[in-house]
């Protein structure tokens, strides 16, 4: 049995335990009302919190009643670093900003860009159609005049829906809904279907890895979905992910030992999942909770992975190149 | 209440800051609010500074409030009932969203306001509060503390679970003749291995396992962002189950086939209720055999 299987089974216990089985260290007076006000207002003396934390972890229940009043706390909004701070509140202008620099910069008529221009057909009235080249808009410009369906202008309403999908992900994520009001209006001015939406996604990786990837990451925690929606994964704080299985609401934390920064995830099954990251940072699990690095040859950041079982699985890197294996990593191709 | 006094000059400047004046609060009973306070937190007469220290550290404004509704100043109720009163409905409304804790917020109300009466005189729940926490704070932890009391209190006179739970379980266990010995010892290592986990690991996993608050709660609870907490029970759970293996393996003395079913045997042939029967029918059979002075582990 691994040791997978070991975890639920403690966990299957935990669950009967801690309600009340576990002796006391150290059986002392319950605090009073303001004791408990004062320990969850962090204003206790040292001595008198760490005395306090070892009553309730022991007394089923002053555990039982800070647990009724957790659930009375307001939520405030969520506490973030420095770097978090300062990563997500430039993730979206500089996404906005790389796709804006493609449009300015990229010669409408280049293979790439046409090839982007098809990927989000559903927003221009006709992707056949010949490619004028357009004027010479500054970004200004082009974001205040959405009119014809040009090349570039079905382009840059790509972008500007994959900057809307991350910035109502971030939104989402960071509880900051009058930071990104206006964001949401104009997601709400762009309408698309989120299958057009993720065609315009991978559009605008052709068009700014970096800032995709950049914001992608900002934008994490996504839901990682296996077929059915018999199982869910999510990557939390880009190192950590969590594991919610047979389709229920519940999310428990995976193994995983990541000392890279995780981007994304595919699931093929309710077990399997491949998870990747910077650095050339490949996992995978076949038990669903357990992840094991994979063995990769470069050191790209990987932006995107499809598999289709535990052993076969695609990665794409944030410059375009993409790898394959078949045996779960001991040999890759590339460009396949 | 202390057997000494606060100077005089202390109080005056406490009182000023705790802006009393607004209820028109008088000095004498506001000093007696410190001086419970005080007397509740120093056994002793404690130096001056330490005390001024401690006096100056409380929330003064919310205790001249509470002193001031305790002593049924109107213009201090109107504040209270303006401000914290829908608080209050607010946080038992999230205790029990089926509005089940309405009617202990009413009666805490009831408290604050002082409707029962001890000695003849009218004794106001506030007179409890001593500044060291925030009013509002207080008054969520007093509603908590209501609430577990009085589920804890229902579940006295529950009925007492149907016996075919055991009996199903004897009979799950019936095919597999080493699972209740095997269910038991698990528990038992468990139970151990938790035990010698730190106090914040034990309050981190009961707030997971046994109240089920999400990762945020917990976070917020513990001060930890998300993503701690759960990279910190993953770290509890892995701990956990290395003692449990060191256990089954140096004082058990099972072989590695014997440790392997141990673990089988607790989530085996069930859903989530089963191993809840198999303790049930174990901790049955358990109190059964000490009834009859058998020694411990007589149900292996």
């Amino acid at each position: 049995m691994p040791e997978r299987d070991h975890d639920r089974s403690v966990e299957h216990v935990l669950r009967h335990v801690l309600p009340g089985d576990v002796p006391a260290q150290q059986q002392s007076t319950c605090p009073d009302a303001e004791t408990i006000a004062a320990w969850h207002e962090g204003t206790l003396r040292a001595e008198d919190a760490a005395a306090m934390e070892r009553h309730v972890a022991d007394c089923p229940r002053c555990r039982t009643l800070m647990a009724a009043f957790i659930q009375t706390t307001p939520v405030a909004p969520a506490l973030e670093s420095f770097w978090r701070r300062w990563h997500l509140g430039w993730a979206v202008p500089l996404a906005t900003a790389a796709t804006a620099a493609a449009l300015w910069i990229a010669p409408p008529n280049t293979p790439q860009l046409q090839l982007s221009s098809r990927a989000a057909s559903p927003v221009s009235v006709d992707a056949t159609a010949p490619a004028t080249p357009p004027p010479a808009l500054s970004p200004a410009t082009a974001a205040a005049e959405p009119s014809a369906p040009t090349s570039a202008e079905s382009l840059q309403a790509s972008g500007a829906a994959a900057t809307s999908q991350l910035r109502k992900s971030l939104s989402e994520n960071e509880s900051n809904l009058a930071r990104l009001a206006d964001e949401r209006a104009a997601a709400d001015a762009a309408p698309s279907t989120r299958i057009e939406a993720d065609k315009r996604e991978r559009a605008t990786i052709t068009a700014a890895p970096r800032a995709f990837a950049a914001a992608r990451e900002a934008a994490a925690p996504a839901e990682i979905v296996a077929p059915g929606g018999v199982a869910r994964w999510r990557i939390v704080s880009g190192q950590q992910i969590e594991w919610s299985p047979a389709a229920r609401n519940e999310w428990g934390p995976a193994t995983i030992e990541a000392p890279d920064v995780l981007t994304a995830g595919a699931a093929p099954s309710a077990t399997v999942c491949w998870i990747v990251g910077r650095r050339g940072a490949v996992y995978v699990t076949t038990d669903g909770m357990r992840f094991m690095r994979v063995p990769f040859p470069e050191m790209s950041d990987l932006v995107a992975v499809t598999a289709t079982d535990e052993r076969t699985a695609t990665v794409s890197g944030d410059d375009g190149r993409s790898w394959s294996t078949t045996d779960q990593g001991r040999t890759w191709s590339a460009g396949q | 209440m202390a057997s000494w006094r606060i100077p005089d000059a202390l109080v005056a400047r406490l009182y000023e800051t705790a802006r009393a004046d607004r209820w028109a609060l008088p000095v004498a009973p506001f000093a007696a609010a410190l001086e419970r306070s005080a007397g509740n937190t120093f056994a002793a007469e404690p130096d001056p500074r330490a005390l001024e220290r401690h006096l100056t550290s409380l929330h003064l404004e919310d205790l001249a409030l509470a002193c001031a509704c305790a002593a049924g100043h109107e213009s201090a109720w109107e504040h209270f009932v303006r401000e914290h009163r829908p608080l209050l409905y607010k946080a038992a409304a999230a205790i029990d969203p089926t509005g089940g804790s309405r009617e202990l917020a009413d009666s805490l109300y009831g408290e604050l306001f002082g409707l029962a009466e001890r000695d003849g005189a009218r004794r106001s729940l506030f007179e409890y509060f001593h500044g060291r926490s925030t009013l509002s704070t207080w008054l969520r932890a007093v509603l908590a503390q209501r609430h577990v009391d009085r589920v804890r209190s229902a579940r006295r006179f529950e009925e007492l679970p149907a016996e075919e739970a055991p009996d199903l379980a004897r009979a799950s266990v019936a095919h597999q003749p080493h699972a209740a010995r095997y269910v038991e010892l698990m528990r038992r290592a468990v139970v151990a291995a938790v035990a010698r986990l730190t106090p914040k690991d034990r309050l981190r996993l009961g707030y997971y396992y046994a109240h089920d608050l999400t990762l945020a709660q917990i976070g917020r609870a513990l001060k930890e962002h998300e993503a701690t907490v759960s990279r910190n029970l993953a770290r509890a759970r892995r701990d956990i189950r290395r003692d449990v293996e060191r256990q089954l393996r140096d004082r058990e003395r099972m072989s590695p086939s014997e440790i392997e079913e141990c673990f089988a045997a607790v989530v085996e042939d069930v859903g989530s209720l089963d191993v809840a029967d198999l303790l049930g029918g174990v901790r049955k059979k358990s109190q059964e055999d000490r009834s009859k002075e058998r020694p411990e582990g007589a149900s292996a």
